[in-house]
């Protein structure tokens, strides 16, 4: 049986105007099962967010293909949603309408969406705020809403672009945390970019570290703690010991890319 | 202290009228304690008042103002009718930009007003060409705005309807029409005040009949009392309008206008 996600031999190069061609990744592979959490690390501008704007279908490779459940990925599919750095909430929809947007396009009734809205607001712990508009709420807030929104067409695939970097410490540990129930009872299959070791270290069952641009798997590294985790994990010796491990990966390939100044 | 509380909770409203009614006091004052009243040259408030009270219930006020709203009306919303189509298609696409641009930033910079003796000439004195008068001045703010704000929409916003499984027509509906709205909606409120200069040099220049009328006889024969009523007349119709939009601004993009306020 084929991996859940096999992506192969993924190229992108991008060529902008009056400018030298980019080659944002080169020759990529990865193999992803169902239900797992994979995270990828790796210094700026090494192609992660291009990677998964493949998966999501915005952007067709260069070279290479990628499958899922066996099918080849053409286009954005209602089986693989996003969470959004920047969140992406539509400004002028309350709460339960971003929610819906989903729904909406897959033509669901509007009964069953308000239903379903409703569930995922609760579940995402947003219950009273369903018809706050987006600049009502913090950021927090508004990425719980990212994150209703794209569970609400229950995909098989979850991907999140740096989901956390634009919140402060205290809630990126508490969405974090949730992010991890959820993730446990719903079983998806996650794909997480980030910049930071330690969330990397603390959500994955693998770890994904790239080389700089253009992009490539480095090295795969498994973080064998156990799970459910929580966050005293994060201070044992054995922790620091993986984040040390990623670290010492990935150092090599950040001081590369400052030789050119980024 | 209740009253110092009071002043604090209202003093923008207080402050405002405070300003208006010295400013009516000190003029009624002047001219009848100071200078004397040269009724061929100049007028007070009192005067003004009677005239318009008299204007109210006998006058052709009413007629006038009738007159010159339908006018107003016609050309306004051909302005709403033609501008928005235009601006969002060269929004849309470059080359629709491009080919127009030209000819619409040289008539929107140029007082337009110099083409009423053109538009009498074409279509007459009357109705048609008050309309195509106040068309021609306000439907330049409905292009350039609608064209702005499709152009400003959000690229974020489009890759998450796309994501979801949007089409083009989604991505009109549900991304680049609402948040162009607000867009409109301001470009609306310059429209007011140029298309108010329209239908009233529009009926200066050539007309029998509307307010622009009723002021420019009433100047001819020396009536200040009842000219400044009429002034008063177009003055508050444009306040109230404005509001109006204003009102509707609020309605059609809250999210815009509470991030305004903050």
């Amino acid at each position: 049986m084929p991996p859940f996600i096999q992506s192969r031999n993924i190229s992108v190069i991008f060529k902008p105007k009056n400018r030298e061609p980019v080659t944002a990744l080169n020759d990529f592979n990865l193999e992803v099962a169902k239900g797992e959490f994979v995270s990828i690390v790796g210094p700026s501008g090494c192609g992660k967010s291009t990677f998964l704007n493949i998966l999501l279908g915005l952007i067709k490779p260069d070279t290479g293909e990628t499958q899922l459940n066996g099918e080849a990925i053409t286009g954005p599919s209602q089986e693989r949603a996003m969470v959004f750095q920047e969140f992406g909430l539509l400004p002028w929809r309350t709460v339960t309408a971003n929610v819906e947007l989903g729904l909406e396009l897959k033509g669901i009734a509007a009964a069953q969406r308000a239903e379903r809205a409703s569930e995922l607001i609760k579940l995402v712990g947003l219950s009273g705020f369903q018809n706050h508009y987006p600049h009502e709420l913090s950021g927090g807030m508004k990425q719980r809403v990212g994150l209703a929104r794209a569970l609400a067409t229950e995909p098989d695939v979850l991907l999140m672009d740096e989901p956390f970097a634009a919140l402060d410490a205290q809630t990126r540990d508490l969405m974090q945390a949730e992010l991890l129930q959820i993730w446990e009872q719903s079983k998806k299959t996650v794909l997480f970019v980030t910049h930071s070791i330690e969330e990397a270290a603390y959500l994955s069952d693998r770890v994904i570290v790239m080389t700089a641009r253009p992009g490539r798997t480095k090295e795969i590294l498994q973080i064998h703690l156990p799970r459910p985790r929580d966050y005293e994990m994060r201070l044992t010796p054995e922790f620091n010991d993986i984040k040390a491990t990623i670290w010492n990966t990935l150092k090599a390939e950040l001081t590369a890319r400052s030789e050119y100044g980024a | 202290m209740e009253l110092r509380a009071f002043y604090q909770e209202h003093y923008r409203a207080i402050l405002g009228t405070v300003s208006v009614l010295a400013f009516i006091v000190i003029w009624e004052s002047l001219l009848t304690f100071v200078i004397p009243l040269n009724p061929f040259f100049f007028t007070k408030p009192s005067l003004i008042a009677v005239a318009f009270k008299e204007q109210v219930i006998h006058g052709a006020l009413w007629r006038d103002l009738a007159v010159s709203s339908r006018a107003f009306l016609w050309g306004f919303s051909l302005a709403i009718l033609f501008g928005i189509p235009i601006g969002a298609f060269m929004g849309w696409r470059k080359r629709a930009e491009y080919t127009l641009d030209p000819f619409l930033t040289a008539l929107y910079a140029s007082p337009l007003v110099a083409l009423a003796p053109l538009m009498i000439v074409v279509f007459g004195v009357g109705l048609l060409a008050k309309a195509m008068l106040v068309f021609l001045l306000s439907v330049f703010p409905f292009i350039f705005n609608t064209f702005a704000g499709v152009r400003s929409t959000d690229r974020l916003l489009i890759n998450v309807v796309r994501s979801f499984g949007g089409k083009e027509k989604d991505l009109y509906l549900k991304v680049i029409f609402p948040s162009t709205l607000p867009y409109i909606a301001a470009g609306a409120r310059i429209a007011l005040g140029r298309g108010l200069v329209g239908i009233i040099v529009g009926e200066f220049y050539a007309a029998s009949e509307g307010i622009g009328f009723a002021i420019s006889r009433f100047g001819d024969t020396y009536k200040l009392p009842e000219m400044f009523a009429g002034i008063l007349v177009l003055m508050i119709g444009a306040v109230v309008m404005t509001e109006g939009m204003r009102k509707l601004e609020a309605l059609l993009a809250p999210w815009k206008m509470s991030q305004e306020s903050q």
